[in-house]
């Protein structure tokens, strides 16, 4: 019997992740990593003036 | 000179030294005089740690970076030392469930007696998903915490005002704390990233005078946000003499002229940058040669471009300006400054409002004190 294993908030990083995990006889079946957050920056970005894009960008990840 | 001892708690390297040396700094950055400094000292080393949980929400980290990474040991420390840090994702060593009952445990223990920091903006298109910790959405988790608080302090413009991603079209209808949490004091501490002291200086007062500084119409401490960059910019002079950059590289800029045609946004941002600097070696933007982008200013930053500068409606700016190619952008909802000289972007008659209810709704929670007595 599979059991599923769920890591969620995973601490000492920048941002959010979750993991999951599916253990199986004490053997990691399957696993997926998910960042909970979205911003959509991509989105802010259209339409502005590519000389203004670092300033938005550099604000992904401040660590 | 201070007497005193240092920092006699937790587990603080600081220097006695050094100890007092930001005590003075916190001191002055809040407009106190200086003997005040011996009693913001007092007040850090009584035994009155109040528990912190702060949470992250749409963010990058940079704020709980630029407080840790200023200096070896340095502010960061002295901050944590000051209150009892009961959950902070960035920083604990918990995961996954027992990092949720930590914060369940601190909450109990703590109810209607924390302080709640926030970190990052909360999202509100489609009820919210777009930012999830432990499967709980960050406005169930922001409403449920803050229903504890005794006051919330939002670090950085992402809790503030809604941040970088709150720019238009603002894809996931990114908001600050006070959209989503009325009857809490609040104090917003906007800046991208904003300065460490400020937080410093904002718990150094909360602990000495047991209530929150006194806030501007958009909640933030008028010791830090009252002024505008431009009032004391190092570079002011500069501007009033008609000394301008014209292109970077050029000599004016290697001069360290006036960065305002450059698109400097100093003129309209309330903040105290110019002032008292970063990484404690006083640097700043515009110290660096660039100009300030207006990052606590919501209708500023992230909206307007780098490159256009504040129209100024000042019949005192240089008359040299008016033979100049200055992209400019009009300032919304300016005003003139009641007895200054430049265009105010803050102060309007809704705010003012605003003030006197915030005061209100914090003097009646917290004991009253005389400060500077």
């Amino acid at each position: 019997m599979a059991q599923k294993i769920v890591i969620d908030p995973i601490s000492r990083i920048e941002g959010h992740l979750r993991i999951d995990v599916e253990v199986d006889g004490g053997k990691v079946k399957n696993a997926w990593a998910s960042g909970t957050m979205f911003r959509g920056i991509e989105k802010i970005l259209e339409g502005k003036h590519p000389n203004d894009a670092w300033f938005i960008t550099q604000r992904f990840c401040g660590v | 000179m201070l007497e005193g001892e240092g920092l006699n708690k937790g587990f603080s390297r600081i220097s006695r030294k050094n100890f007092l040396k930001y005590c003075s700094i916190a001191a002055a950055t809040l407009g106190l005089p200086p003997t005040m400094a011996k009693k913001l000292a007092a007040a850090a080393n009584a035994d009155n740690r109040p528990s912190v949980i702060w949470l992250h929400f749409q963010e990058c980290t940079g704020c709980t970076e630029t407080l840790l990474r200023t200096n070896h040991p340095g502010i960061g420390e002295l901050v944590l030392d000051l209150i009892s840090l009961d959950y902070h994702e960035t920083l604990m060593g918990a995961s996954g469930k027992q990092a949720h009952e930590a914060l369940k445990k601190a909450m109990a223990a703590n109810r209607g007696k924390y302080v709640l920091v926030v970190e990052g903006s909360i999202p509100t298109k489609q009820n919210g998903i777009y930012c999830q910790i432990g499967g709980q959405t960050a406005i169930d988790m922001l409403k449920e915490v803050a229903g504890g608080a005794m006051a919330i302090i939002a670090i950085g413009s992402c809790a503030s005002w809604g941040g970088v991603q709150s720019a238009t079209p603002n894809p996931t209808g990114a908001v600050g704390v006070s959209e989503l949490i009325k009857d809490k004091p609040i104090v917003n501490l906007p800046g991208c990233p904003p300065n460490p002291y400020n937080l410093l200086s904002t718990v150094m007062y909360f602990l000495t005078f047991k209530k929150l500084p006194k806030l501007d119409g958009k909640g933030r401490p008028v010791f830090a946000y009252g002024k505008t960059l431009h009032s004391h910019c190092e570079r002011k002079d500069h501007f009033d003499a008609g000394r301008f950059v014209k292109k970077y590289g050029d000599e004016a800029h290697q001069k360290g002229y006036c960065l305002y045609v450059m698109g400097c946004k100093g003129p309209v941002t309330y903040a105290n940058c110019s002032a008292i600097g970063f990484n404690e070696l006083g640097v700043w933007p515009v110290s660096a040669g660039h100009p300030c982008v207006g990052c606590t200013e919501k209708e500023i930053a992230f909206e307007v471009s780098l490159y256009k500068a504040p129209k100024i409606l000042n019949a005192e700016a240089p008359k040299c300006l008016d033979n100049m190619v200055v992209e400019t952008f009009p300032v919304p909802g300016s005003v003139k400054e009641s007895g200054g000289s430049l265009v105010g972007a803050v102060v309007v008659g809704a705010a003012i409002g605003a003030i006197a209810g915030y005061a209100g709704a914090i003097a009646s929670k917290l004991p009253s004190k005389d400060d500077e007595k």
